[in-house]
Order: structure tokens, then sequence, then C-alpha cells
């Protein structure tokens, strides 16, 4: 035997450095964290995360004061939030990332190669693999929301001043789950697509071009519950003509991204790389 | 040591493989023989868990793949092309592989000095050279001191001082204990690194032994092979 390495893996752990949920679940999870970050696709959707929404308050600060000294924001609370709607555009980027990244070719000598395989041949327990990426990106992005939501927030009231009240720390909150949720809908896209170029060209021309979704609210109210535009309601108290209530929309939208999650983790388990 | 029992394979009406059984016993190098698309590199994605198969077992030390806790520390595995993202570098590549199976960071270090990137490390994984790119598979395969080692063509891209060194690589490789299977479509470079040769063609395996017992009592590897799996221009 050599180094009796062998006889190691079978322990599951390795001397002394943790226990089995260690083991099994932190190397995972670790190297997904670590993969992401070391991938500069990656580092566009942070950083435009984090840029994105309190850049659009400064821009639009003259508009909402505006607006609101008009009395056309029925609830001024709003305001402040609505600049958090754009950010998403960095989660729904690393939500497609964490997975399209591993069908890109590796290079023009073996056209057929990709990451997946090294992915793979470390994690080859694909139901793991699958949480474990989920399980990084909802840290990242979460980490990414929180950050963005407290600046954007400060700097609404900076600008804004007492035209906006007080942002309470539930609804900032409610941002946060708003952009996992989204970042996970990317991903659980990526995962039925197998494209990030797809999932990308859907999500973003149908949440910045034309929304498909918010069109057919005129067509039925229910279309309100659609996965890309309800998730708004959590936070947002005006949100096209529908009224749904935050923990409603929650719910809904919850369901969604796990619906979806479970289909794409079912394709992903059937599929050959 | 890995035992192939009995794997069958279609995909659509095409038969891959048909109740493909072998062993790679350790300490030795088996040498995996056959014409482009004859089943080899199949029957290694079986065995790895990327590809099902529709019968038979595929199993390294008793047990799959798939079911195995810290799969590098048990095999090693070298496919086509590098594994690594082309934007990340040859480092972060291997520093996410050592992470994924609770290795040390230092182990990263150690197979880029063995595999001759050490300088090159810090090199975006799209801008390496096929030999370079090789190497990083490799240097990937090596993380864990795995005691099995799978190789697809992985003399495939490399210059004749490469082909020396991944020679000399597997040799030593097999004389420190480790079970090392590779396949070839390349008879000259297997007469040389093989201990065991199992030759297959259409998915069936033709021959199964030592090398000397494979080349019987023809002249050489290349006329045995071409005896057993239908002769010349069968596959091109």
């Amino acid at each position: 035997m050599v180094n009796g390495h062998g006889a190691a893996g079978r322990g599951g752990a390795v001397q002394g450095r943790g226990g089995a949920v260690r083991g099994s679940w932190g190397w995972p999870v670790r190297a997904e964290l670590r993969k992401l970050l070391s991938l500069p696709t990656a580092w566009v959707g942070l950083v435009l995360g984090l840029v994105a929404a309190p850049l659009l308050v400064f821009v639009s600060a003259g508009g909402t004061r505006k607006a609101i000294e008009e009395g056309f924001h029925a609830d001024p609370s709003d305001a402040a939030f609505q600049p958090l709607g754009i950010g998403l555009l960095g989660a729904l980027i690393l939500g497609v990332v964490v997975l399209s990244s591993e069908y890109t070719s590796t290079g023009e000598d073996a056209p057929g190669a990709r990451q997946l395989q090294a992915t793979l041949a470390a994690m080859p327990r694909r139901g793991r693999l699958l949480v474990a990426k989920g399980v990084a990106l909802s840290l990242l992005v979460a980490a990414q929301g929180a950050i963005t939501s407290v600046v954007t927030l400060t700097l609404s009231r900076m600008v804004l001043g007492d035209l906006v009240p007080a942002a309470s720390p539930g609804r900032a909150a409610a941002v946060v789950l708003y952009w996992v949720l989204l970042g996970l809908l990317a991903y659980a896209l990526t995962l039925i697509f197998r494209s990030g170029v797809v999932t990308l060209t859907v999500l973003i021309v149908n949440s910045s071009v034309v929304s498909v979704s918010y069109l057919l609210t005129k067509v039925t109210p229910l279309a309100a519950y659609l996965p890309d535009i309800v998730g708004a309601h959590m936070f947002l108290h005006q949100v096209g003509d529908v009224h749904i209530a935050p923990v409603t929309a929650g719910v809904v939208m919850t369901a969604w991204v796990a619906a979806l999650l479970i289909l794409g983790g079912w394709m992903f388990r059937r599929r050959e790389p | 040591m890995i035992t192939i029992e009995g794997v069958s394979r279609v995909r659509g009406r095409a038969r891959i493989l048909h109740e493909v059984s072998f062993e790679a016993r350790a300490g030795r190098v088996t040498g995996f023989l056959g014409p482009n698309g004859a089943g080899k590199t199949s029957t290694l994605r079986v065995l790895l868990g990327l590809d099902r198969a529709q019968g038979g077992r595929a199993l390294i030390d008793g047990r799959r793949y798939v079911d195995l806790d810290r799969p590098l520390t048990v095999a090693g595995a070298l496919l086509d092309g590098s594994g690594a993202h082309r934007a990340r570098t040859a480092r972060a590549h291997l520093r996410w592989m050592a992470a994924s199976n609770g290795l040390p960071k230092r182990r990263v270090d150690e197979v880029l000095e063995l595999v001759g990137l050490a300088g090159e490390a810090g090199k975006r994984a799209g801008r390496y050279s096929l030999g370079m790119s090789r190497r990083l598979g490799l240097a990937a395969a090596l993380l864990g001191d795995p005691p099995v080692l799978i190789l697809d063509e992985p003399v495939n891209g490399l210059d004749p001082a490469g082909i020396r060194w991944m020679r000399a690589f597997l040799r030593d490789s097999a004389a420190e204990g480790r079970t090392v299977l590779l396949s070839s479509h390349l008879m000259g470079e297997l007469a040389e690194t093989a201990d065991d040769v199992v030759i297959i063609d259409h998915g069936v395996v033709k021959a199964d032994g030592t090398l000397a017992e494979v080349v019987g009592s023809h002249a050489t590897l290349e006329d045995a092979f071409l005896a057993r799996t239908a002769g010349e221009g069968a596959s091109w």
C-alpha cells in the first residue's frame, strides 16, 4: 500500500481534522466557495451586485425626490428599497456561473473536456455536490445582499433625508432573502438549461428590458405569482397592481425555487457529463 | 486494485461495451489497448462513475468510485484536457480540488513541483500548452497521493522529453506498489511500460494477460494486436 492513504480515505475524515460532518459537507462547500472566488466572472457578479444599487441611489436621487414630493409614491418607504431590485443582477450572475463554469470547454486542444469531469472526480456524489454549490452560492449572495442593503438604505437616508422613513430591519432582511432566492433561481434554471447564456438572457431580458411576467399580469392577476416578480412583494409595498402580503410572497417564491431546484437536480443526476 | 466485471454499456442503439471484464493489479502497470473508438475511454468513464453501465460492476479496491468518501486519496484520474476552467490559475484549480477532499494546501505546491509546473502555477489554465495541460491534469490526479492511478492516453500531446518522463513516472508508481491502469492506442509506448495488457476492440475484450502472454508467438505487441483486432486498416 502507498502511505496508507487508501485506508484513511475509508474513514471519511482526515485524522484529527474535524468529524464526519465537516468531512461530508464542509469540504465540498469550502471547495465550491474557493471555486467561485477564483473565477473572474464571479467577481463581475460580486462587484456589480455591490455597487449597482448604491450607485442608483445617487443617479435617481433627483427623480425620486420629485416623485415623492409630488405624491407619486403612495408609499414613500418603497423609494429607498427600489434600487435594491436592480442590484440583484449580481446575484443572478453568481447563480449562473456557479454551474455554467462547469460546462465551459477547458481549451481548444480538448474541446470535449470540461471542468465538470474534475469536479465529479473530486466530489462524485452528485446530490451532495449540488447542495454544496447551493450553500456556497447562498452564503456569498447573502453576504453581498446584506452589505448592499445596509449601504443602499443608509445612502438613501442621507440623500433623500426625511422624505423616506427609516428602513425596518425586517424589510432589509427580506431583501437579502430575495437576493438569495433569485441567485438560487438562476442556479436552478442553469441546471435545467445547462447553459449560462440561455439563463442569463431569459432572466435579464425579463427583468430589465421587457418583463414578460409583468405584461402577463395585465392579462391575469395570477401572473403576479410568477417566480421572478412575486419576490419583490417581500420588501416593496407597491409592485404592479396586485397586492401580495410579504410573507405570502416569500412562501410562494421559496416554493417556486425549491420546485425548480428539485427538477434541475433530478435532470443533473440523470445526465452523463 | 481495479476490478471490471461484465460491464456492458449501450448508448441509443450502439453497443459501446459488451461484458468487459479484467483486473488491474497493485504494483503493476496495466495497459488498456485498443483502436480509437474501441471502448477504452468509455470503460474508464464507467469506472469513474461519469457514465452509467447497463450491466456489470466496476470497482476500485472493492468499492464503486461514487461511494468513496475522499476519492482523490483512493484513485487519481487523468482524462482528456486539464480539467481546469480556463480562466482559473493552475494553483487555484488545485486548491479547490484539495479543499474538496480535505487535503492540506502544501500538497498543491508539492504536486506542482512534481509535474514541473511550479514556475507557471500563477498562469491561467486557458493559456497553457497542450503538454502543460496534461501535466496539470496529472498534478490533480496525484493530489491525494492515491494508491490507484487511472490514465486515459497519458502521453497524448507530450513532447519526447515529456513522454520519457511519463514512462519513468508510471514505472516508478508501480514500483512503489500503486495500481496503474492506462489506456493507449500506441503499441510501441505500451510495450515499453506495461506489465499486463488488455486488448479491447468494438467494446469486447480480445486479449488479457501479461505482456509476454499477449504477445505470444507474434513478433511484436503490434502484430499480436492487429491479429486480434481483425487486421490493419479496420479502424481507419
